[in-house]
């Protein structure tokens, strides 16, 4: 059994507007196990930066328990706080220093003397390529450059968990790319991450486990994987060189024993699987065996927003607009 | 011991971005340099027993320059909110105290720099204070900078907001100007805004300032000075921590 580095018991946070009450977070139980990436995925205004902000001792929670890294948030916040890094959504690099100053700064504030502060920060310059930019006035980097160096505060005193809030939020396509590398470095390393996100592409690329937040509760958690499985399955389309042998293509398919079903739409055959990346090879064989030509064929697997519809009965793509995260 | 530590480390931080940019100081001579010249000359006819018009005048500025140099600092509190740079050292397990006093000493420095500048530039003009008063004076100048650098911070850091900010240090930054005699002896006032100013640290300050550069440092008004901003200060930087340790920023 691993060891859970965060677990949460029935926690919950309602603020009063002056609309009524928010339950922004109502009774949320979590458990990240060592070692993985575990995604928060939810739309704007779900309660995931709340939720995160209980476990980083930042809210006072009205009821329920979390426990960070063995340590209750409540009883002992000055423990936990030397055992987690937390990135929030605006960063948190000091505009006027360098980097290189900045993450000293963060090395001695917990604790760290000089040196051993110097060491690590040349040590996450190099980790998260920093080194052309380390010495200049954070000022001057770019929204991507500063993200980076974002990071590197967060896991400056080597936390057993790091907190990313929105991580990617407003960077453009490379740069976001560039950070799913460096957050791919970071699990290497062994640092349990847990990030917040509301772009599905990033959670399912990115996350070991998962859990899917809407107003306030978790509506469906588990691998990516096996999200996607719950809810459908994948789908292969083939269209063969002579429509005539279609009968026959869909009798050899049936046989195999990792098609679930197939059906013939217009001129192609349409086939679900379980597992479509496994599927495929095992279909263009089965057809080549009995010298059925295949003039194209493609699949398309499940999507977590496929699951967040089937969850929440709306598509995750259109809840963007609904308005800001809490 | 951490919170020293941490008081030390939070100050750098700071002092390092004045260094970076000199300039602030030299901005902030400015607007008394201009008083020191184009307004000191217009009071020498009316200031009544008074032989050097720069020992009652000069003194008013430098509590105009600790007071305001505090006061406006919440718009650089708010800057670093936005930034996140607050919140990332509020999950560390920095001690809350030296989140503030950190910065408060920074401005205590910065301000402290401008006042001596100050003092020297007026020296040719004929400043002539008592050396002996001034030391005593300086004290009272600090705690003026602690309090509204305080406050300001903690001001910055409840609001979050340029806009929430702006009409209440303003609100307080001319009432308090006016009624504190900087620009002409109170005793000029009728009886009713003299009562007022009473209300006002600003006065009592520059009220001792006056008489500590003249030399008379057992003045009971130098003792009320001390009295008034000793329990004010600890009473703002008490609050100031407060809002430190409960922000949700």
């Amino acid at each position: 059994m691993t060891e859970n580095v965060v677990s949460t018991v029935d926690l919950k946070k309602y603020f009063t507007s002056r609309k009524g009450v928010v339950k922004a977070v109502d009774g949320v139980n979590l458990s990240v196990a060592a070692g993985q990436v575990f995604g928060f995925l939810g739309p704007n205004g779900a309660g995931k930066t709340t939720t995160l902000r209980m476990l980083n001792t930042l809210l006072v929670p009205d009821s329920g328990q979390a426990l960070v890294a063995g340590f209750d948030v409540l009883k002992d916040p000055g423990a936990v706080r030397c055992r987690f890094g937390y990135v929030g959504q605006s960063g948190g690099s000091d505009r006027p220093a360098t980097g290189r100053e900045d993450l000293v700064l963060q090395g001695r504030l917990y604790g760290m003397s000089k040196a051993e502060a110097s060491s690590r920060a040349a040590e996450l310059i190099d980790l998260l390529d920093l080194t052309d930019f380390a010495d200049r006035i954070v000022y001057t980097y770019s929204g991507g450059q500063r993200r980076r160096l974002d990071v590197a505060l967060g896991i400056m005193h080597r936390p057993q968990v790091l907190f990313l809030d929105e991580p990617t939020t407003g960077l453009d396509p490379q740069n976001r790319a560039n950070l799913w590398k460096q957050i791919g470095k970071l699990k290497a390393t062994g640092t349990t991450i847990f990030l917040t996100t509301h772009y599905l592409e990033e959670a399912d690329i990115l996350s070991d486990y998962l859990a899917i937040m809407d107003y306030g509760h978790i509506v469906a958690e588990g691998t990516p994987q096996q999200l996607k499985r719950q809810v459908s399955l994948d789908t292969i389309r083939v269209t063969l060189g002579d429509p005539a042998q279609n009968p026959a293509a869909a009798q050899v398919l049936e046989g195999l024993k990792v098609v679930k079903s197939s059906v013939l739409e217009q001129d192609c055959l349409r086939i679900s699987v379980d597992n479509g990346e496994a599927a495929l090879p095992q279909v263009m064989k089965a057809l080549d065996g009995k010298d059925i030509a295949i003039s194209n064929i493609s699949l398309s697997t499940a999507s977590l927003d496929d699951v967040f519809l089937e969850k929440t009965g709306r598509s995750l793509r259109d809840t963007e607009a609904e308005g800001g995260d809490r | 011991m951490k919170v020293l530590v941490d008081i030390r480390l939070m100050f750098v931080r700071k002092m390092k971005e004045t260094l970076r940019n000199p300039i602030y100081i030299l901005s902030s001579l400015l607007t008394p340099i201009l008083y020191l010249a184009l307004f000191a000359p217009l009071l020498k006819n009316l200031i009544p027993n008074t032989t050097n018009v720069l020992n009652v005048f000069v003194p008013g500025l430098l509590v105009i320059i600790a007071f305001l140099g505090g006061l406006f600092v919440g718009y650089n509190m708010i800057d670093e909110v936005r930034n996140g740079v607050v919140e990332r050292f509020r999950v560390t397990p920095t001690s809350r105290f030296a989140l503030l006093a950190g910065r408060v000493l920074r401005d205590m420095v910065n301000i402290l720099v401008i006042v001596t500048v100050f003092v020297l530039i007026s020296l040719p003009f004929g400043f002539r204070p008592d050396l002996g008063g001034f030391f005593v004076f300086v004290p009272l100048l600090c705690m003026m900078i602690i309090t509204t650098s305080s406050f300001g911070n903690a001001l910055g850091l409840i609001l979050r907001d340029e806009d929430r900010l702006s009409p209440i240090v303003q609100g307080i930054n001319l009432p308090v100007l006016l009624l504190s005699g900087m620009l002409l002896p109170m005793e000029l006032a009728p009886t009713w805004l003299q009562v007022i100013a009473h209300f006002n640290p600003a006065y009592y300050v520059v009220e001792a300032g006056r008489l500590l550069v003249a030399g008379h440092i057992t003045d009971i008004k130098v003792g009320e000075a001390y009295l008034f901003m000793v329990p004010l200060t600890i009473l703002v930087v008490t609050w100031a921590t407060r809002a430190f340790r409960n922000a949700i920023a």
